[in-house]
């Protein structure tokens, strides 16, 4: 389905990409008021860091040495966080991903796992879309009936001030939230084809370059309504229902998404972001 | 596979989909009657689903904008043509095609409760949660109340997909209707919100009845994991409604 969306006659006489390969694992734990590490493992074009001396909890910074993801890549993250323990993820770079040839698509699956009162913030930087790209992406987190989790991707549709024009793309994200074993959120962002066209419409991006979707699904998340619908600006709203609030922002480019994006992570996560976020 | 030769009578649907490729397992085995059918059990059958997917069905559908109202507050949506684009955009890349697959899928697994924690799962916000659920809840209601067969409570694609099932109904004539409804009342609420002339409304629901067709088609034949869109903007403004200071609608 996703190959529908290219112009194979200009693709079919490319040489085969290599295929990237990789897959990132890391646990941690609370310990005596900290969070500790219990595990880390990494293969293939899969890099984790953790740097000292970020609070609160532990950071990890994710790392995609192969440069990029084009079609036929595979990456695979996960991530626990025990009872009580607090952990960051989020990327070094913006993640971009390359024109695949045709039927070949790029996957990255994360799953995250969130103990009795503990909380993971899943904070990639943008994932920026080339034209042809064919990206399948699946976040699945199952927490417990207390812990807490920050999500958000935010996306790209080309960089206009470097001269790159999107026209046809593929692009699932499909996140699956699960408390206590049962799904209690989804989202399902799905673009195939025509893209530009697609995002030209007042229902879609307006001809916008660039999204992000943020939920946080905590104990206090309903009251924390209030306080972010404060600072959102107008391509952009809040909601909350059901112990989750939700900010869907859309924006002309990827500079006035961080604009907007970056207030709205700094108070859900009480006015820290993780360095990579900031330098 | 054997090729269903009942409804004659929904030509516009067949033309950009023919039956015959569209004909499942669950399709043959829901609808007792829809084998060798007569002409008489074809025109029953689309009866009843124009009465249930038509805007008349008191389940209050008249009552929610789905985020139009507040498009049209900022002027997102100020004439025709932007009404015609907004609604398009819904239908083919947020709740139109969504709702599509997940009464496509609640029609082949009625008693499958997963579905509606994924319908219920995938509203973008408290409006449009409040929306699918007190749509759905009402249909059920009145469904059983006049029509007999008890129909569970669920997000409305999800009541709406058990109930045909429920009744032995044809899957793609009601996935049109659904849609075509859920056109319809958008068409209205525009219609009085732009302001638009009600033939100018016409104009843009005879602009969207191709997109719904098409749609069906697609739904009829697509699983669960052909969920997804990117109604982005739509998804603001329906968030946006929360807070819009003077409100017709309840969405």
């Amino acid at each position: 389905m996703y190959a529908a969306g290219l112009p194979s006659e200009t693709l079919a006489a490319l040489p085969p990409q290599p295929r990237a390969r990789g897959v990132g694992r890391i646990n941690v734990c609370e310990d005596g008021g900290a969070t500790r590490l219990v595990d880390l493992y990494q293969q293939g074009s899969s890099k984790i860091l953790v740097p000292r001396g970020e609070a609160p909890g532990l950071n990890a910074v994710l790392l995609n040495t192969a440069g990029g993801i084009t079609g036929g890549d595979r990456f695979a993250w996960s991530a626990a966080a025990g009872e009580g323990a607090r952990l960051t993820l989020s990327t070094q770079a913006a993640e971009r991903a390359y024109r695949a040839q045709p039927g070949e698509t790029g996957e990255i699956k994360t799953t995250l796992s969130i103990g009795d009162g503990a909380r993971v913030d899943w904070l990639p930087q943008e994932t920026i879309l080339y034209d042809g790209a064919a990206l399948s992406r699946r976040l699945t987190v199952e927490m417990a009936p207390d812990a807490a989790l920050l999500a958000v991707e935010p996306v790209i549709f080309g960089r206009e001030a470097m001269g790159e024009e999107v026209t046809r793309a593929s692009l699932t994200d499909q996140w699956r939230i699960y408390r206590d074993g049962r799904l209690v959120h989804a989202e399902a962002l799905r673009l195939a084809g025509p893209v530009r066209d697609i995002l030209a419409g007042p229902g879609t991006l307006c001809g916008g370059r660039a999204m992000a979707t943020v939920i946080y699904i905590a104990p206090d998340a309903e009251d924390r309504l209030g306080p972010v619908r404060a600072i959102v600006g107008d391509g952009a709203a809040a909601s909350a229902w059901e112990g989750k609030l939700a900010v869907r922002i859309a924006a002309p480019d990827g500079a006035a998404l961080r604009k907007a994006l970056i207030p709205v992570l700094m108070d859900l996560r009480g006015g820290v972001l993780p360095r990579v976020w900031t330098m | 596979m054997t090729t269903r030769t009942a409804m004659p009578t929904i030509m516009p649907i067949r033309r950009t989909a023919p039956a015959d490729r569209l004909a499942t397992p669950a399709d043959l085995t829901s609808g007792p009657g829809l084998r060798g059918v007569t002409g008489a059990d074809d025109l029953k059958a689309l009866s009843l689903l124009a009465a249930w997917f038509s805007p008349a069905y008191p389940v209050g559908s008249f009552a929610y904008s789905h985020g139009l109202e507040a498009a049209v507050a900022k002027g997102c949506v100020d004439d025709a043509g932007s009404l015609r684009t907004w609604l398009a955009n819904v239908l083919e890349h947020g709740a139109g095609w969504n709702d599509a697959v997940l009464m496509a899928a609640a029609f082949h697994a009625p008693g499958d409760a997963e579905i509606a924690d994924l319908a219920r799962s995938l509203a973008g916000s408290a409006e449009r949660l409040l929306e699918t659920e007190k749509l759905g809840r009402a249909f059920a209601e009145v469904t059983t109340a006049a029509y007999g067969q008890p129909v569970d409570p669920a997000p409305f694609p999800v009541a709406a997909g058990r109930a045909v099932a429920l009744h032995g109904l044809p899957l793609l004539p009601a996935l049109a209707l659904y849609l075509q409804t859920f056109a319809s009342n958008l068409v209205t609420a525009g219609v009085k919100l732009v302001p638009l002339g009600q033939t100018d409304g016409q104009r843009v629901l005879a602009q969207l009845l191709p997109i719904c067709e098409t749609l069906s088609a697609k739904a009829a034949k697509a699983g669960l994991d052909a969920i997804g869109g990117a109604a982005i903007r739509a998804e603001i403004d329906a968030m946006q409604h929360e807070t819009q200071p003077v409100r017709l609608y309840r969405t």
